[in-house]
């Protein structure tokens, strides 16, 4: 079985030979560590920060040889910005993202971060010239790294979730606010950026990709930053039509979301193929999750990533024996950690989980050399 | 709430009494919260009318240092740019009466002890999410010993990666694992 064949098959709930591994992002320390490069030109987490055809070559290609350094089976790929797009450069320093986010550079983790708006009122909104997903060029870097991996590896469309990209637009107080006084409002904001995301859909799957990832959070520690109401009557048909899309086009989709989903739990599983992070400092058990929802629900997670930074490496190969132990049996699981790997993580923690996906996550799970005891 | 406050005024209720009366809202607030009762975004909406509504009453306020509880100086620090946590902190403290000076994210221990000089605060409040730059929180701490500030006003760390021991371990004198605890922490250290 290839890695490709790997986490396709795990996709469709069926055990392969191996547990398939990935992280849904490295930082760029990491990234210039694991394969001993230097990577040129600007990068964000969150967005696009240039459209720079030759750094994100050698972005795409230094990822690639990280990912085949690790063994991972399981490669994503954000979007790309439009060709020819050039961000805003501000005179403090920050730049403005095609999406009107003020962004910062963070030196430690060598990322440009979201920081700031260029939203202060919702009329802002109505006139920002709204990104057209059919601009020439949103899927350069998909289609490079599909160029350069072919089949090897199971090559996923990073999105991000309209929920999320609104209140990173916004700032999370002017969100939260025009939430309250002006519902219509951002209801309005998230179907567009929905709708947006459809479109890329259809244009990542005639790329030839092999599933969607939507990143950005719906929750926080105690539960989902908005009232369950809201998820159901805006975020979730939202969601809905975006793997309606991605469904369309054979596609699984998998959403990623940080902190405590529980009260949403029920209709996630109704409308996702899958789900990352599972945090488990949110009280998010993998193993509960597994019970409920293993039979529709492919899980990816969820080495505790405030371990990978503090603890030691027995300790994380502990931590990944108990998530195979509890996720893995019967297929329907992709080893990761709860979210991806910081600058802040140890490189040394983050190798010990993957050597220990390995050495304890092939098929048939030997559940006793698992087991702590 | 603007025609409330105003009815409250033209019915002569005392400014500091309905100030009172949205602390004792947002206090109701931050316990409906920590009950799961409240999501996150009710408790900011909370924050935010609270934040409003002390804007709409301080012309009737004569301006004095009396009217606060106490001045925080908070910011996120050096080598971390994350702001959320720290915002939520701030407006908390703000709605609870404490007079805030922001100093935004990235802030350097020089920074920090330059506001402390400048400001004269009873408490510094230090926010971070990535582990890389909690041993700043130590940095300034230390500096903050080595000139004698120490003695003038009380520290408060607080971020994802904080624990209370490691809040002890530098040498902070109190600690929030959110924005609710942080304005509990900033109460006993002003009772300290």
């Amino acid at each position: 079985m290839n890695k490709k064949e790997r986490v396709m098959t795990t996709l469709d709930h069926v055990e392969p030979d191996l547990v398939p591994m990935t992280e849904m992002s490295i930082d760029t320390p990491h990234l210039e560590t694991i394969t001993q490069t230097r990577l040129t030109g600007e990068t964000s987490l969150q967005t696009q920060v240039s459209a720079d055809r030759t750094a994100e070559m050698n972005k795409v290609a230094t990822i690639v040889l990280a990912y085949r350094k690790l063994g991972f089976e399981l490669i994503p790929c954000d979007l790309s910005a439009p060709d020819g797009w050039s961000s805003q450069k501000n005179p403090d320093g920050t730049m403005t993202d095609e999406w009107g986010r003020v962004l910062s550079y963070d030196s430690k983790c060598r990322a440009w971060v979201p920081t700031d708006s260029i939203f202060a009122m919702p009329e802002d909104f109505e006139r920002f010239p709204f990104p057209d997903p059919y601009a020439t060029g949103r899927t350069f870097a998909i289609e490079e790294m599909k160029k350069n991996i072919g089949d090897e590896m199971a090559l996923a469309a990073f999105i991000r979730d309209p929920f999320a990209h609104a209140w990173e637009m916004f700032k999370i107080t002017n969100f939260i606010r025009w939430l309250y006084e002006k519902p219509n409002f951002i209801r309005r904001v998230i179907e567009r950026i929905a709708d947006f995301n459809m479109a890329m859909i259809e244009q990542a799957a005639d790329a030839k990709v092999d599933l969607i990832i939507s990143g950005g959070d719906y929750s926080e520690k105690r539960g989902p930053l908005v009232p369950v109401r809201f998820f159901k009557d805006v975020v979730l048909p939202n969601l809905r039509r975006q793997v309606e899309a991605a469904h369309k086009a054979a596609l699984k989709f998998i959403k990623h979301s940080d902190g405590n989903l529980n009260p949403i739990l029920d209709d996630l599983a109704n409308i996702v193929d899958g789900l990352h992070s599972l945090d488990p400092t949110a009280g998010m058990n993998i193993g509960d999750v597994k019970l409920r929802y293993g039979d529709r629900l492919v899980l990816m997670g969820n080495v505790t990533v405030d371990n990978l930074c503090r603890k030691m490496k027995e300790e994380i190969v502990e931590e990944t024996k108990e998530c195979l132990r509890q996720a893995a049996p019967g297929g329907g699981y992709i080893l990761s950690s709860s979210n991806s790997w910081y600058t802040d993580a140890k490189l040394e923690n983050c190798l010990a989980m993957v050597h220990a996906g390995r050495k304890y996550g092939a098929y048939p799970m030997e559940l006793q050399a698992l087991s702590k005891l | 709430m603007k025609t409330r406050v105003e009815m409250a005024l033209a019915q002569n209720i005392p400014p500091f009494k309905i100030i009172q009366s949205m602390r004792e809202g947002l206090s109701k607030a931050g316990r409906k919260y920590e009950e799961g009762e409240y999501f996150l975004s009710e408790l900011i909406m909370s924050g935010i009318m609270a934040q409003e509504l002390s804007k709409m009453l301080k012309p009737y306020i004569q301006s004095s240092r009396n009217q606060f509880l106490g001045k925080v100086i908070i910011g996120t620090v050096k080598g971390d740019l994350h702001d959320i946590g720290k915002n939520l902190v701030s407006t908390m403290l703000s709605s609870a009466g404490f007079e805030i000076i922001d100093l935004g994210v990235d802030v350097s221990t020089e920074k920090f002890i330059g506001a402390v000089e400048k400001e004269n605060p009873d408490i510094v409040a230090m926010s971070c999410l990535l582990t890389i730059a909690m041993d700043e929180m130590k940095g300034t701490i230390d500096v903050l010993k080595q000139t004698g500030l120490e003695k003038k006003v009380k520290v408060l760390v607080g971020g994802r990666p904080i624990t209370l021991d490691f809040a002890r371990e530098i040498g902070a004198d109190g600690y929030g694992s959110d924005a609710i605890e942080a304005v509990s922490a900033a109460m006993d250290a002003l009772r300290k």
